[in-house]
């Protein structure tokens, strides 16, 4: 029953070169990517467009730290989208806006990662106890979101006029971009949830042998449930910071980023069968695609073939990065 | 007692087709015009979540009200579905047809033919806009087909186009957003900008990328070329103004707003603000007003028999290409308002249908 845990994460790590070669895959990868591109193109390796990809991982990272809990226990969450549309609106309707007289300033963050915390409770409910499957129960609540996005959104989509948060979500501190920073913040975080507390050392154990879990006596759906609502805190966040970014709620403000998430965290070894991963792996998986997309752009490769080449890359990218996994994914489905 | 309530729905369909029948009889001429109190406006769109579709709706509102017929305006969304677009205009043509005008944006290329078709089988009247289907025209062979209003895409990239030219002085570069590039408009939107460019060589096309009309996917690739190209960028070329507008924060977050010119397509109302504002430079507009009711304007002149049928009119009233405004500094205050009925009034008369018509189409 053991044999589905990676050792080296719930127990000693077996060699000191397997474990390096394990942590190092995507960082490779990330590495081999950057300098890539910055032999093929001289502009890319400099400060100002180190500041332009930091800065454009901002949300992605928001989401891919959320997102890896919610893979590494075993479930998926397709809901991003939604509500990331149901979380902007609703940021864009309580600080000060063109449509509405509330003004709650930087509370809206709070009240933004809120309403996510609340669908991603949802989520994890409708899994634990309505038991559907999560992948139906998250693409469903998504449905939800997006239709309550729509209804908030109604003729005109509320702009933002707050400058504060307008400065906050456009401009730098110590030359860094805001969100950048306030990105690397929720990364902190995420490191620390998963290091010390039960919700991320339980995350292992449920997503890597549920069955041993409760049979353990752990509270699965409970810890389920909180990674759930975990993701979704950030999901929330994720989309006020996009929002006070562009300026407006948006119900295409999450448009790309389900998928992108979720290559992310695979790019980053977490497997989607769940149980291993961790989220500074994530965080490289956000690295790479930030650096690829990024750097899609500097070179103009034509726009025809872009997707394409984005594809291949991304495909070698998750093999490099997964290369030591390759034994032992014994199915592959 | 299920059995019995199926049957009686049944007997009632049958009921309402039969009197939907012998309600026609009486008329000596299949194309007879209707009692005012008869006629019945149908708006088909996707769905009214983006500027665009709210006013194609207000604007059709707004006709009914002036023509006194909004308690027979109804409105149908389609979401994006084009089979659902379809089985929405069969399913309120099971009664009244021949009184019933169609004023449809299609989901899709695809869609006019089942929809015209429709039209022709059940009696209904049609007004269709914007796509285009090789060899499918109103005058060949569709009584109840009265027009076509097609956007010429290519003339409103080679307007806006003009205006990004102008505003660089003739030289520096140019960055091209483009949308969706499977799509008719942005390739012709596309075309329209390389023509301008073929006639001003002072301006070289820097770097073009698709964003698929997103502003969130604008807005990081805007960023990568402030960072690859810097103050090279003289100006910025956007397919529609969602991504014009995505673009425009990049800018602000460079502190370059209003420095560099943008421009855009749509004419929605964001990209509006932003022209008056000096921020972009202009965008252009199909005045979804315009085109959420004069389609059924044109069907009410027909029924009343305010206006000849349509087999009757020429071709080029049948199927042309619509005039487009170009909104700058100039005249955004005139069009960030939201218009009267008093403005379009002049347009929907019965004798002055085409006063936006400027050609033939395709």
């Amino acid at each position: 029953m053991e044999s589905r845990h990676r050792p080296g994460i719930l127990s000693v790590a077996p060699t000191a070169v397997r474990g390096a070669l394990r942590a190092s895959g995507p960082l490779l990868a990330l590495l081999a990517l950057t300098i890539g591109f910055a032999l093929a193109d001289s502009d890319f390796a400099t400060i100002a467009n180190l500041r332009v990809i930091l800065d454009s991982a901002a949300v992605p990272l928001v989401l891919a730290v959320g997102m890896t809990f919610v893979i590494r226990q075993g479930s998926i969450d397709l809901s991003v989208e939604g509500m990331m549309a149901a979380c902007s609106l609703l940021f864009a309707c309580v600080v000060a806006n063109d449509r509405m007289q509330v003004n709650l300033g930087w509370f809206g963050l709070p009240a933004a990662a809120a309403l996510g915390g609340v669908f991603g409770l949802a989520n994890g409910l409708v899994v634990t106890r309505l038991r559907v499957p999560s992948f139906m129960a998250t693409l469903g609540m998504g449905a939800i979101a997006l239709g309550a996005a729509m209804l908030m959104s109604g003729d005109q989509p509320p702009l933002i006029q707050d400058p504060v948060l307008r400065q906050w979500g456009l401009g730098q501190t110590f030359g860094l971009p805001n969100l950048a920073l306030a990105a690397a913040s929720c990364l902190v975080v995420g490191l620390f949830v998963e290091q010390y507390t039960r919700l991320g050392r339980y995350g292992y154990v449920i997503g890597g042998a549920e069955g041993v879990a409760r049979a353990s006596g752990l509270d699965v759906d409970f810890y389920k449930v909180l990674g759930f609502a975990f993701a979704g805190l950030l999901i929330g966040l994720a989309a006020a910071m996009e929002s006070a970014r562009l300026g407006l709620g948006h119900v295409g403000i999450g448009e790309g980023k389900m998928l992108g998430t979720i290559t992310a965290v695979v790019i980053g070894g977490t497997p989607l069968s769940g149980g291993s991963g961790s989220v500074r792996g994530s965080a490289v998986g956000v690295l790479t695609l930030a650096v690829l997309a990024n750097g899609m752009v500097f070179i103009g490769a034509t726009p025809d073939l872009e997707k394409a080449i984005q594809g291949a890359i991304v495909l070698v990218a998750v093999v490099v990065a997964n290369w030591h996994l390759r034994d032992r994914l014994r199915i592959v489905k | 007692m299920r059995h019995e309530i199926v049957g009686t729905a049944a007997a009632a369909v049958r009921l309402a087709l039969a009197l939907a029948l012998t309600s026609a009889l009486p008329v000596a001429h299949a194309d007879a015009p209707c009692e005012k109190s008869q006629i019945r406006l149908v708006n088909s769109m996707r769905e009214i979540a983006q500027p665009y579709h709210v006013n194609l709706n207000k604007g059709g509102r707004m006709f009914a009200r002036w023509a006194g017929l909004e308690d027979q305006y109804v409105l149908q969304l389609n979401q994006g579905d084009s089979d659902k677009q379809v089985a929405l205009m069969r399913s309120i043509l099971a009664t009244n047809a021949k009184c019933t005008i169609f004023n449809v944006e299609p989901n899709a290329d695809v869609v006019m033919k089942p929809m015209v078709d429709t039209a022709k089988a059940t009696g209904a009247w049609i007004v269709t806009h914007w796509v285009y289907n090789r060899g499918l025209h109103p005058f060949d062979g569709y009584d109840r087909w009265i027009a076509h209003v097609a956007v010429n895409s290519q003339d409103v990239g080679v307007a806006v186009s003009d205006r990004l030219v102008a505003a660089m002085d003739g030289k520096g570069g140019i960055v091209v957003l483009h949308g969706r590039l499977d799509t008719d408009p942005a390739q012709k939107r596309f075309a329209g900008l390389k023509a301008v460019l073929a006639k001003h060589s002072g301006v070289t096309l820097l770097a073009q990328q698709p964003a698929n009309w997103d502003r969130t996917a604008a807005f990081p690739i805007m960023q990568a070329w402030l960072a690859k190209y810097g103050d090279r960028i003289r100006g910025v070329w956007a397919a529609n103004d969602d991504m014009a507008l995505g673009a425009l924060e990049a800018l602000r977050a460079a502190g370059l707003a209003g420095r560099v010119p943008v421009v855009g397509v749509d004419g929605i109302p964001e990209a509006i603000a932003a022209v008056a504002r000096g921020e972009m430079t202009a965008t252009v507009s199909s005045d979804a007003f315009y085109q959420g009711s004069i389609g059924l304007a044109m069907g009410v002149c027909v029924l009343t028999g305010q206006a000849p049928a349509p087999q009757t009119w020429s071709k080029q009233r049948r199927e042309f290409f619509l005039r487009v405004v170009v909104i700058t500094k100039d005249n955004a205050a005139q069009y960030a308002k939201e218009p009267e009925a008093d403005a379009y009034a002049p347009e929907w008369r019965c004798d002055n249908l085409w006063s936006r018509a400027t050609g033939p189409a395709f």
